[in-house]
């Protein structure tokens, strides 16, 4: 049997199903189509910096394109450069793997005054995604507003010392951003008790390891559960250290309103014992993420089961899922939508595949990425294993260079 | 000789190189690759080599695609003497504390039921310079080379 997939999306959740797909029919046409110039969505642009280990799974992703013959189209925006319906009618099926780039608002009064930032903004700009805005000033006190993964990895990266960067892919910029940040305290809060924080065990023994730091762990509380055990006997090991930078966690603490004249200088919490006040300099949240735009998500999901959105119309990974789950989490998802989408493909010879791409300006494929990818990896600077290219012009202008490498 | 080579996987990588192993030791011998979740204690083979490659996640624990696998050697309890074993664990050193604790933990297992494992344990870290085939493929060499002996030429 052969038929035409469209992947929108070529991040985690998108090459892992290219990926099951191509292992169950290998004559199928895969093609992963991402508004980047260069693919792997969050694991370029979210996974941190310092855990090169977890973005080994990239390799796996190289394998695709090189071995099992799925095409890349990179610099199509969907719903920009193409309409989702254009892609419906030239493909027998399109899935919808767009992952959620835009940051969740807090939604409480102030929470939009300059110095609230995203936790997806963000990392965009320490990671140098191409459409980063520029890196904000945070002051002495940043104050963190959430507490999974992602509120652990903004925790760690904002305290770690320069030198405990070495071997990972930050770049210049970030990592003399984060240098000269001034950070004197910062205060993460969850709005859970400590055992039912979201962050896994592993994060926090992480922190363990920072050598510029003293952390301090505030009504932590206790569990009959041996999970949460686990978790509160990791954070209460963190207590301690004799850095000058210092990290307190708080729980139970939910946000009311952020509170500043024309910038954000404190937040209000609900706690059980009334309200607190928490000076900061400026607040981070981690608080999950959201639909850019581009797509309607909350439309496309309304009939959503397993996966499953209308005729030939499928969704994985965050896009599908909401903004919660690790890398492992979308293979899972992954393959269980291949199988339904072999079960129920029945492909069309007229349609007509990526030749409705054609006429699109400035398309990147897998072979410009690996000039990309070559380019970035060639000579890193000291300490450095990567040093990406930062705007989409250099990205496009390298992948177009065929006679380099 | 038969080869089956058995992983246990989260994201894909122990079956990637599960699969390479199997491939470069295809044209000498009989070789399949099967994942963990797929592989029934009952069914171990006195005359096979098994040749396990096993990530670990969570804090240390084995990945999921080897619990279920776990699970029943649990329940079932099987005796694996004279059944051998080489086992690659991969995983990631930036997990200082429970750096390659899944394969640690399918070790123990098929020793406590007696099984023999041959030669050393190695741990690939995903944050290190080493890529895994370049581990792996040396130390299958070796454990198929310490089988032949220890299976005999029936194998
Ligand atoms: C800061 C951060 C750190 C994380 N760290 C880890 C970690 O250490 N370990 C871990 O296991 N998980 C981590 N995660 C979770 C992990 O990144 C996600 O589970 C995973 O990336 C989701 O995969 P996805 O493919 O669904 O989405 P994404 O990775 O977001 O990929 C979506 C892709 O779709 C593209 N796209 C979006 N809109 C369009 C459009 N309209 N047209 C075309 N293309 C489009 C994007 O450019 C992107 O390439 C982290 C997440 C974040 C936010
Ligand atoms: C959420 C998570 C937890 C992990 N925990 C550990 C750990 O405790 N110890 C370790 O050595 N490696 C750990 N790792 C690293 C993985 O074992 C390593 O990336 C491995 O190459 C993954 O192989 P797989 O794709 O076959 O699952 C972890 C990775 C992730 C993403």
């Amino acid at each position: 049997m052969t038929g035409q997939i469209a992947i929108i999306g070529a991040g985690p959740s998108g090459c892992f199903l290219a990926q099951a797909l191509l292992k169950a029919q290998p004559d199928l046409r895969v093609d992963l189509i991402d508004r980047l110039p260069v693919p792997y969505g969050l694991v370029r642009y979210g996974v941190a910096a310092d855990h090169q280990g977890t973005k080994a799974v990239t390799r796996q992703f190289a394998r695709l394109f090189e071995r099992q013959g799925a095409r890349f189209f990179g610099n199509v925006g969907v719903g920009t450069a193409v309409t989702l319906d254009d892609l419906r009618g030239a493909y027998d099926a399109v899935v919808l793997a767009a992952g959620l780039s835009a940051d969740r608002a807090l939604g409480i009064p102030g929470g939009d005054l300059p110095g609230v930032h995203g936790a997806g903004k963000l990392t965009r700009a320490l990671y140098e995604h191409p459409e980063a805005e520029a890196l904000p000033e945070l002051g002495p006190n940043p104050l963190i507003v959430g507490n999974g993964n992602v509120a652990i990895d903004l925790l760690r990266l904002l305290a770690k010392s320069p030198e405990e960067f070495d071997g990972s892919d930050l770049g210049a910029g970030p990592s003399d951003w984060l240098a000269g940040s001034g950070i004197e305290e910062i205060t993460i809060t969850g709005r859970s008790p400590a055992a039912a924080a979201k962050f896994d065990t592993v994060m926090i023994k992480e922190l363990g390891k920072l050598t510029g730091v003293t952390i301090r762990v505030i009504g932590a509380g206790d569990s009959d559960d041996p999970e949460a055990q686990k978790k509160l006997a990791a954070l209460t090991a963190l207590e301690g250290g004799d850095g000058p930078r210092r990290i307190t966690f708080r729980f139970g603490l939910t946000p009311l309103a952020v509170e500043g004249e024309g910038q954000a200088a404190a937040v209000r919490f609900d706690s059980a014992e009334g309200e607190e006040v928490l000076a900061c300099t400026s607040v981070l949240t981690a608080i999950g993420f959201d639909t850019p735009g581009d797509l309607p998500r909350d439309a496309l999901l309304q009939d959503e089961q397993d996966g499953g959105l209308a005729a030939g119309l499928y969704a994985t990974g965050w896009f599908r899922r909401g903004p919660r789950g690790t890398i492992p989490d979308n293979r899972a998802d992954a393959k269980a939508l291949a199988d339904r989408i072999l079960g129920e493909l029945t492909p069309d010879p007229a349609k007509p595949g990526a030749a409705i791409l054609q006429g699109l300006d400035a398309i990147t494929d897998y072979d410009g990425w690996c000039r990309i990818d070559s380019a970035e990896t060639a000579n890193p600077p000291p300490g450095r294993c990567r040093a990406k290219i930062t705007t989409r012009e250099a990205m496009l202008t390298l992948a177009r260079q065929e006679d380099m490498q | 000789m038969n080869i089956q080579v058995l992983y246990g996987t989260e994201t894909g990588n122990a079956e990637m190189l599960a699969e390479d192993i199997a491939a470069e030791l295809e044209a000498e011998h009989e070789v399949t690759a099967t994942n963990l979740s797929d592989f029934d204690p009952a069914d171990f083979d006195r005359g096979t080599l098994y040749l396990l490659v096993c990530s670990t996640y969570g804090d240390g624990e084995l990945p999921a695609s080897a619990q279920p696998f776990a699970e029943k050697m649990e329940a079932e309890q099987p005796d694996l003497t004279g059944v051998h074993f080489g086992i690659f664990g991969m995983g990631d050193s930036e997990y200082e504390e429970t750096f390659n604790g899944g394969p640690a933990t399918l070790a123990e297992l098929m020793i406590a039921r007696g099984a023999t494992q041959l030669g050393e344990r190695i741990a690939h870290d995903a944050s290190g310079a080493d890529m895994a085939e370049d581990l792996a493929f040396p130390w299958a060499e070796e454990i198929v080379g310490m089988a032949s002996d220890a299976l005999g030429q029936a194998a």
